[in-house]
């Protein structure tokens, strides 16, 4: 399946592997780098992965086809297969403890069918205009109760930089709302140009994302009034990250975000200034990729 | 009015739909049939504009895709969104607002669950309360009876001939004869592309037994059941 999508995304799977191993090791580098709480995002990262995985009809499947016993042991190994590259982070950087705890996590994770106890409605304030926002805060709601406890350890213990990473952490998760597209008719069913749709989308995403966030930037900007601009500077490029991530999704559609995309926006991470050329960029692509299914006559 | 003049579509080297020409006008029902690999529901798909085609579609309200309730034969849903949200979603699309959704749950879906966790028949009914809501002045119902129990067939035919009263444009395709006999004005054979023959009410009779006898043929005698 892996080997699959990178031949989608035009490179030869080998390379593909080299390239995304690079990536990853900058990237944890650059994580590792500019805070003390990486640790914690990398087994984050990892149990998300996993919970993937734990997907009821997916679980299902396993245990009609193979059986209790050796549908406990995939699990066990995919489970631990997706914990290596984490596992060796962390024991990289000599966090042996949260190493451990990450293998036992993963092992405990794959007896539990996490999704088949969520079928109950989680209400979310995103009804009225529901789609991604709706959707995604059910899918991801146990991180915003983190989010915020976080922000309040962060002002306890007197840490601005674990509050801008709750901050960071509700964008980071509301980007993952748009990182799939969505079936061809729910962009065909509005009646709107391509322009006022993406419109929408952006000012949707942005004020739900501000209520999401309001909490935390609330109580930084209470206590570190001093730093103000540097928290404001770090919430209007997570606007900007979002902006970009919603233009990338419909500037590959229908098909999914792919290697340029995702080198483009890897680039602006390091580089977030980036972010004021690549919009409109995306922007335009997008538009052009809309025209067909929204009926824009000035094709 | 929806006029389609000389339509073709193919993928590929397969040719799908071949030169097809029809007219509907406002307050008239049009049934498409044909067998599986007909040509319907990719028919269907140009009129949405959801492919793209060589040939010519009008209309007089455009742009048509903005005025046409589409029911899928399988209708899509994502994970985690409610029947009522569902609707919501597809109201504000077309920019609906003041929806008295819970007046109008004529199917009696259990609105405030995961529309994924509902019956194939539910999820159906859910589709066409969505776009019977977005008030559209052309519908396309693709296998709009198939799952749906007896009860609400009913109901679904009722509401079939009540958008014919309010003038409405509406093409549904079904492999249920009496479901379109019931509903239709005009009938629209297809066969593998072609568009083969269009039937008026009073040749329904007719059409029932003409396809009664290519369907058929001898395949029952073949099959020498004892």
């Amino acid at each position: 399946m892996t080997n699959r999508k990178i031949r989608e995304a035009g490179l030869n799977p080998v390379l593909g592997y080299l390239f995304g191993t690079t990536a990853c090791i900058l990237l944890t580098e650059y994580v590792f780098l500019k805070t003390a709480f990486a640790k914690y995002l990398v087994i984050l990262i990892c149990i998300s992965f996993q919970f993937k995985l734990s997907e009821k009809n997916r679980t299902d499947f396993l245990l009609l086809t193979f059986g209790d016993k050796i549908n406990t042991t995939i699990r066990i190994f995919e489970n631990l297969i997706i914990a290596v590259p984490f596992i060796a982070i962390l024991t990289y950087k000599s966090f042996i403890l949260e190493a451990i705890a990450l293998i036992l996590c993963s092992i405990m994770f794959a007896l539990f069918s996490f999704h088949a106890s969520f079928t109950f409605k989680i209400p979310t304030p995103f009804s009225k205009k529901p789609f991604e926002f709706s959707t995604g805060f059910r899918k991801t709601f146990f991180i915003f109760p983190l989010a915020y406890t976080l922000t309040v350890v962060a002002v306890y213990v007197d840490n601005l930089n674990l509050g801008i990473f709750a901050l960071s952490l509700i964008f980071l998760t509301t980007l993952s709302y748009y990182a799939k597209p969505e079936h061809e008719y729910y962009v065909w069913v509005y009646a709107a140009t391509p322009k006022m749709f993406l419109k929408n989308k952006v000012l949707n995403a942005s004020k739900n994302a501000t209520l999401l966030t309001a909490p935390i930037l609330i109580t930084l900007l209470t206590f570190y009034t001093a730093e103000l601009e540097l928290i404001v500077v770090f919430y209007l490029i997570g606007h900007l990250f979002l902006w970009t991530i919603i233009l990338a999704k419909y500037s590959a559609y229908p098909g999914e975000m792919n290697l340029p995309e995702g080198v483009v926006i890897a680039l602006s991470l390091y580089f977030p200034p980036l972010l004021l050329a690549i919009i409109p960029f995306f922007y335009i692509k997008s538009i052009n990729k809309l025209k067909f299914l929204l009926n824009d006559k000035n094709q | 009015m929806i006029k389609i003049n000389e339509l073709s579509k193919g993928f590929g080297n397969n040719e799908v739909l071949k030169n097809i020409s029809m007219e509907f006008s406002k307050g008239n029902v049009y049934g498409i049939i044909g067998e599986n690999g007909a040509g319907k529901t990719t028919l269907f798909r140009c009129i949405a504009g959801l492919e793209s085609y060589n040939g010519e579609i009008l209309s007089d309200i455009t742009p048509l895709k903005n005025h046409l309730g589409l029911l899928l034969t399988e209708p899509f849903f994502f994970s985690k969104i409610t029947g009522r949200e569902y609707i919501q979603l597809l109201c504000n699309a077309r920019g609906k607002t003041n929806l008295k959704i819970d007046n109008k749950n004529i199917f009696d879906l259990p609105l405030d669950q995961y529309a994924s966790t509902y019956s194939t028949g539910m999820k159906k009914k859910l589709a066409i309360t969505a776009i019977l809501l977005q008030e559209n002045e052309y519908f396309i119902f693709d296998e709009p009876f198939n799952g749906v129990d007896i009860q609400r067939n009913i109901l679904l035919t009722e509401i079939i001939l009540k958008l014919k009263e309010l003038n409405k444009i509406v093409l549904i395709s079904s492999h249920i004869f009496s479901t379109l006999s019931d509903t239709c004005d005009v009938i629209h054979l297809l066969r593998k592309g072609d568009q083969i023959k269009s039937f008026q009410k009073q040749d329904f009779n007719n059409l029932e037994q003409e396809m009664k006898n290519i369907t058929i043929g001898n395949s029952i005698e073949k099959l020498e059941l004892k």
